[in-house]
């Protein structure tokens, strides 16, 4: 457990967390400006100004009040920023190294990043994609007890981004470290994490399960509309071209066998709430592969659109035009039908 | 101050080149690792021990060379404590090859305490502080990180350090005279033999003062174009 109880003077606000973290996977969001980015640095000892008590497992970290203030080299936090900082003097292999010279974790690492292609090349010569995952070996060398990554995704051109989240997640699964994970966007957090900090002037506003933080417009500003999915057990059908899977959310989907037939599971898949069709009656013919029951739990009318959450029983979050609300007469607890395209699922891995 | 009247002189050119070269080499060498750990301290330090380490540290850059090469002759006469010191240890000081380096290094300090403070601080700290998360103390992270990011500062600080050796002159003469064949250099000689009316004799001096320092610049680029190639390659 990570305990986190710190006051840091910044420009125009103090930053002021305090929190519990038991999750294997924060995530840390919050508008730019908000002390994401410092926070990190306040808790690898980067801010030599940072007062309060930071504690690992009950191992003190830095005790204002008993005077202690480990030192970066001594806290045993990984840290990667936003621009990874690879040294620009070193290969990749010599980044990696740079640290440890533990053969069988440079290994396990290269492995699992897939970095063997890279090892001999310098910064200057990778993409941001590949320099994210070289900064995350060279971190992880170090068997941290605590790894921090700010927005790691944030350089990263969008066919790419899927990939890099992929390989976070192998990590998630294979290393015992938590991770703090700064991000702007809610897919992030969805799909990586299973709690989430939401930070503004410095301080926390809400904490929770990214799904009942990241859909809620009050805390986060204008509401993520975005449905990732666990999915598990497939079961392809390739005549047909669907694959059936269950998800750890509680439902059955139809995904497209072609996406789906080289994948290993579990995997992410994602669906946009604009790409989803509410139905007033069940339809008795319709091309959608996925025709889902549910109840109107949430609803906020806000200029022109209409953001509802339904209980199906896995909550799924729609966008609408407010007209298109106001004619379907949504409530809460009204009774739709929920009409998802396989094809507009996206396959993240 | 022995002047020369005739045209044969007691030592050679390539004599006075030689001592000249060995002067700047060793000045060169004597204040690189101190204008390092000076300019590293300045650079983790806070703005007001900065500033003070700046200031002392770039004095004899501002004051006339005779200035501070008459506070060196202060220092180091034998009625003074460390001049009396060094008389008791039987080490002659003033007006020796030591007093010839001495002038040379307080001389040259600022500008490489200067080159080599620019490049430290060009290097970006957020290299030093990741090395510092990987689990480095700061003298092993500024070793591995800072330094070889900011070599080409430090190279270009030791050559500018090893020029203005080679060329020094005001405080030398005060504390070293010059004495051919014991404390003249390159920079006095060429005096030398101008005031007493052989500037013929003076060309060839000149002619080892610009290879000296169009070598340095060069060499210099060359070793930083085949590093930043090997960088981006």
């Amino acid at each position: 457990m990570i305990e986190i109880d710190l006051r840091l003077p910044l420009v125009h606000f103090e930053l002021e967390v305090r929190c519990k973290l038991e999750a294997s996977v924060t995530a840390v969001v919050g508008p730019s400006g908000s002390g994401k980015t410092s926070l990190l640095e306040a808790l690898a000892g980067l801010r030599g100004r940072a007062k309060g008590r930071i504690a690992i497992d009950g191992a003190l970290l830095l005790d204002s009040d008993g005077r202690i203030a480990l030192p970066p080299e001594a806290r045993g936090i990984g840290y990667v920023p936003q621009d990874a900082a690879l040294f620009p003097h070193l290969t990749a292999r010599e980044n990696i190294r740079f640290a440890r010279n533990d053969a069988d974790r440079f290994d396990a690492l290269v492995a699992t990043l897939e970095l063997a292609p890279l090892l001999d090349r310098r910064p200057a010569t990778l993409s941001g994609g590949e320099r994210q995952r070289v900064a995350l070996a060279r971190a992880l060398m170090t068997e941290p007890r605590l790894l921090l990554l700010d927005e790691p995704l944030a350089s990263i051109d969008q066919p790419l981004r899927d990939k890099i989240l992929v390989y976070l997640r192998r990590i998630r699964d294979i290393q015992r470290a938590p991770m703090l994970y700064v991000t702007h966007q809610p897919f992030e957090a969805l799909a990586l994490a299973s709690d989430c900090l939401v930070l503004r002037d410095g301080r926390i506003v809400a904490q929770g399960s990214p799904d009942s933080v990241m859909h809620d417009p009050a805390i986060t500003g204008s509401a993520a509309i975005e449905n990732v999915f666990h999915a598990i057990d497939p079961r392809h059908d390739a005549t047909r071209g669907i694959t059936r899977v269950s998800t750890a959310e509680g439902i059955e989907l139809v995904l497209p066998h072609d996406q789906l037939a080289a994948a290993t599971f579990p995997l992410v898949v994602r669906i946009s709430g604009d790409d989803i069709v509410v139905l007033g009656e069940r339809p008795a013919a319709i091309s959608s592969r996925n025709v889902l029951e549910g109840s109107v739990i949430a609803l906020h009318v806000g200029e022109g659109i209409a953001d509802v959450t339904f209980a199906t029983p896995a909550r799924i979050h729609v966008r609408l035009t407010r007209d298109a609300a106001e004619d379907l007469r949504l409530g809460i607890g009204s009774r739709v039908w929920l009409a998802l395209r396989s094809r507009a699922f996206r396959i993240v891995g | 101050m022995p002047a020369h009247a005739c045209y044969s002189y007691p030592v050679t050119d390539l004599a006075i080149l030689l001592f000249t070269l060995r002067v700047a080499a060793t000045s060169t060498a004597l204040i690189a690792p101190i204008a390092l750990v000076l300019a590293a301290l300045t650079w983790q330090a806070g703005a007001r021990l900065r500033a003070l380490i700046d200031a002392a540290a770039t004095l004899p850059l501002v004051l006339p060379p005779t200035a501070v090469g008459f506070v060196l002759l202060a220092i180091f006469s034998r009625r003074r404590p460390a001049g009396a010191l060094l008389a008791r240890l039987g080490v002659g000081f003033l007006f020796t090859p030591r007093a010839v380096v001495l002038a040379a290094a307080v001389m040259s300090f600022p500008l490489v305490f200067m080159a080599f403070r620019a490049a430290i601080d060009s290097s970006e700290i957020r290299y030093f502080q990741i090395a510092r998360t990987l689990g480095l103390g700061s003298i092993r992270a500024f070793i591995r990180v800072t330094l070889p990011l900011a070599w080409r500062g430090i190279l270009g600080g030791i050559i500018l350090g090893f020029c203005r050796a080679i060329g020094e002159f005001g405080a030398t003469i005060l504390i070293a005279g010059n004495i051919p064949g014991r404390t003249q250099t390159l920079a006095l000689a060429i005096y030398n033999r101008v005031e007493s009316g052989h500037e013929g004799d003076a060309v060839l001096l000149l002619i080892y003062v610009v290879l000296i320092a169009l070598t340095s610049l060069i060499g210099s680029e060359v070793l930083i174009r085949r590093q930043q190639r090997r960088l981006s390659s």
